[in-house]
């Protein structure tokens, strides 16, 4: 068989990716740590941690824990605040040659917006994603992004103090129908949509009836949720990002070729990397070169060209 | 090789993900397995550093679980080696690397021989839960995929004060290749291994252990420093072999009976509880002290930040910030610790 030049690259709102492989927030550090195994700038994009105004600790250990198929994380969203990111972490991620695409969390509409209007100010921040899974302090705790007139409310606030780096709101699954929350974000001036943040879970031991974690809940991730974000990608493809042409980063239990043309199908126009980093630091850059063969197989010049394409019974 | 430059030089090495060959496995007291692997030859760590293993990685088995013909192996994924972290759950665990250096001789439980060739790498295991189980029932040639050399690593002193190293349980294993490389450097040193009873010691005995009460008597059973003649005071909870009491009991009374206050170093790997211990001894007597800690990790690489330990530092505001076991980790001063 005859298999066509492969052209891997998307793009994610302005983001011009070289390849729909991008690492999870999170899941990848500042950019150093995975460095030490590949060339970051083989990937489409690079996504730090969440980044908060101030610096943060985060929870006390134990934070991690494994479970069947999956992990159960409460960090506490430790990272060293904006002003460290922007003078030490930034410098050394644009060495590295890769889109950047810094996570934002708050706990206060006014805290994100501050901090996406300092990182909209560094030419070497491509895109912006913010992390709506916080807790709003103002609003008795209750998370952002479960409740469409909130989650609108602090995208727009924060669309009017981003004008050059693209926008990214990652939705939470933690929600009764993830469109309409898609729909508030995108009607509020969101440029791309990420999906799906972990889906909150416990873990007990059953014999001595501690939790597994200090924290007690925490967020599930890894294979166990990738029906979840599938299902969750098709929905709002289907319903708000096809019709509105507003691409998905599509993520949640990724770890083989199988599962990015998965999500692809599914209505992914790119696909990040989490929980699969730990096992093998080396997934990302593999399965940039797992798609291209794969994509060769099925005769596909482009992952443009999957993208929602399922061969559904008639 | 100076200190200093091996120091440089294992600080310059990039962690690999290497599948590692069984060569030797060595059971050893109560659920303990030494596993002698092969590495490639230019292999460079040193004690105090770990590897991370994937606890599912034989190929063969993978493959024949799965029922997939050699044809569609060799041709696909293959290419990509992505199969490789197809068995789910489980990240990978930590395991210090005990002794490493190049052997002809797999079978000897001693030192390791200079011999030209590959390097070996030996890892102690003790069977806790699923993943050191996996691990215990590879057999000799099965493959362990591995993230290494990770961590920081502990430091030998300038000068050539008698080097004290402290292991409770599993935790010998670094010990062994810290009294290795002390010896390499001409640095006197003595150990003391705590167990529950003398069967529970993972060490190999040249001939049974003696009780001695409440004696300190360092004793040469041990085989596996017979070559370099490193002294090990033995300490049992029972009392059935060495010292009846904690290791840490053990080495108070030593310093109590023997120490003539000239400068010493302590060095430590254990549970946690022994760490507690030898820390306040340490402090007590205003000795220098590095301990090993174990604490969950998801990644072993700095990105998850799950391994996170209270240190002291006088710079935050709280007096103490979150440090990672596996980066800046996991040796650490035991003056800088702060438990939990
Ligand atoms: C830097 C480092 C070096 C280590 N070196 C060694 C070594 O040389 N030899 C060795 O045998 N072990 C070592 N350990 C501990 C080893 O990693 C754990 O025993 C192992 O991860 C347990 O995995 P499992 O799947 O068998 O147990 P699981 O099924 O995960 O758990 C079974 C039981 O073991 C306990 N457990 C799990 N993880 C740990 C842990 N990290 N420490 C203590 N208890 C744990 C659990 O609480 C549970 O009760 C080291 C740990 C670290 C962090
Ligand atoms: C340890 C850990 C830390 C994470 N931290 C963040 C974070 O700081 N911000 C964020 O938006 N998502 C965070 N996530 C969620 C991931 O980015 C991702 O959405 C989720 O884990 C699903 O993908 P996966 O199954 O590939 O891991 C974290 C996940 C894990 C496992
Ligand atoms: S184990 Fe993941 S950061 Fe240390």
């Amino acid at each position: 068989m005859i298999r066509p030049e492969v052209d891997l690259s998307v793009t994610l709102g302005r983001i011009a990716m070289k390849n729909p492989i991008a690492t999870a927030s999170g899941c990848s550090g500042y950019g150093e740590e995975l460095a030490r195994f590949f060339d970051l700038s083989l990937l489409g994009a690079f996504v730090t941690k969440s980044i908060t105004l101030k610096p943060r600790e985060g929870h006390p250990p134990p934070r991690l824990t494994e479970t069947r198929a999956g992990m159960l994380n409460a960090i506490g969203l430790a990272n060293v605040g904006v002003e460290t990111f922007l003078a030490e972490k930034l410098p050394a991620l644009e060495a590295f040659r890769v889109p950047v695409i810094v996570n934002v969390a708050g706990s206060t509409r006014e805290e994100y917006v501050e901090v996406a209007a300092a990182l909209d100010a560094a030419p070497a921040v491509a895109g912006i994603e913010l992390n709506v899974s916080c807790p709003n302090v103002k609003e008795g705790g209750m998370e952002f992004g479960v409740e469409a007139r909130t989650l609108a409310g602090l995208v727009e606030a924060v669309r009017q103090k981003v004008s050059r780096a693209t926008l990214i709101v990652k939705l939470s699954p933690n929600v009764t129908d993830i469109a309409a929350t898609a729909r508030a974000a995108a009607e509020a001036g969101a440029d791309a949509l990420s999906l799906i943040n972990t889906l909150r879970g416990m873990a007990v031991d059953g014999w001595t009836g501690r939790p597994a974690l200090t924290n007690v809940t925490g967020g599930l991730s890894g294979p166990a949720i990738k029906p979840v974000a599938l299902y969750m990608v098709r929905r709002v493809w289907q319903e708000v990002a096809g019709p509105r042409g507003v691409p998905i980063l599509g993520l949640g239990g990724v770890q083989f070729v199988e599962d990015v043309l998965e999500f692809l199908r599914a209505g992914a126009t790119a696909v990040a990397v989490g929980t699969a980093n730990f096992v093998d630091p080396e997934t990302a850059p593999k399965l940039v070169e797992g798609l291209r063969e794969a994509l060769g197989r099925l005769g596909c010049g482009s992952p443009r060209d999957m993208v929602g394409a399922m061969d559904l019974p008639k | 090789m100076a200190n200093e430059e091996t120091t440089r030089s294992v600080d310059a090495v990039r962690p690999r993900r290497l599948d590692l060959p069984v060569v030797a496995r060595h059971p050893l007291g109560h659920g303990f397995l030494r596993l002698s692997l092969d590495a490639p030859p230019d292999w460079l760590s040193l004690p105090g550093q770990f590897i991370n293993v994937l606890c599912e990685s034989d190929m063969a088995a993978l493959a024949a679980s799965e029922g997939r013909d050699a044809e569609v192996e060799a041709d696909w994924p293959r290419a990509t080696g992505i199969e490789l972290i197809r068995r789910w759950p489980v990240v990978r665990r930590p395991f210090s690397v005990s002794r490493v250096g190049t052997m002809a001789d797999v079978a000897s439980p001693g030192r390791v021989a200079h011999e030209v060739g590959r390097m070996r790498l030996e890892i102690l295991v003790r069977a806790v839960g699923t993943g050191s189980r996996f691990l215990h029932s590879r057999p000799v040639g099965s493959l362990l995929n591995a993230v290494g050399p990770l961590g920081n690593h502990f430091a030998p002193p300038q000068d050539d004060r008698l080097c004290i190293l402290v292991g409770g349980g599993c935790g010998v294993a670094p010990i062994f290749g810290l009294a290795d490389h002390l010896a390499d450097l001409g640095k006197p040193c003595l150990c003391f291994f705590g167990a529950k009873d003398a069967g529970d010691m993972p060490v190999t005995y040249r001939r049974t252990p003696e009780p001695t009460g409440s004696r300190i008597a360092p004793t040469e059973v041990v085989e596996e420093f017979a070559e370099d003649d490193i002294p090990a005071v033995l300490a049992t909870e029972d009392g059935s072999a060495g010292f009846r009491g904690m290791v840490t009991d053990a080495l108070e009374a030593y310093l109590r009976d023997a120490w003539k206050g000239e400068p010493l170093a302590l060095f430590g790997c254990g549970p946690t509880a022994m760490l507690k211990a030898l820390g306040a001894v340490a402090a007590r007597h205003g000795l220098p002290c590095q301990m090993s800690l174990e604490r969950f990790m998801g990644c072993g690489i700095g990105v998850c930040l799950s391994c996170a330990a209270k240190r002291r530092d006088p710079s935050s505001e709280k007096g103490w910030t979150y440090r990672l076991t596996c980066r800046d980790g996991p040796v650490v001063d035991a003056a800088d610790m702060i438990w939990d």
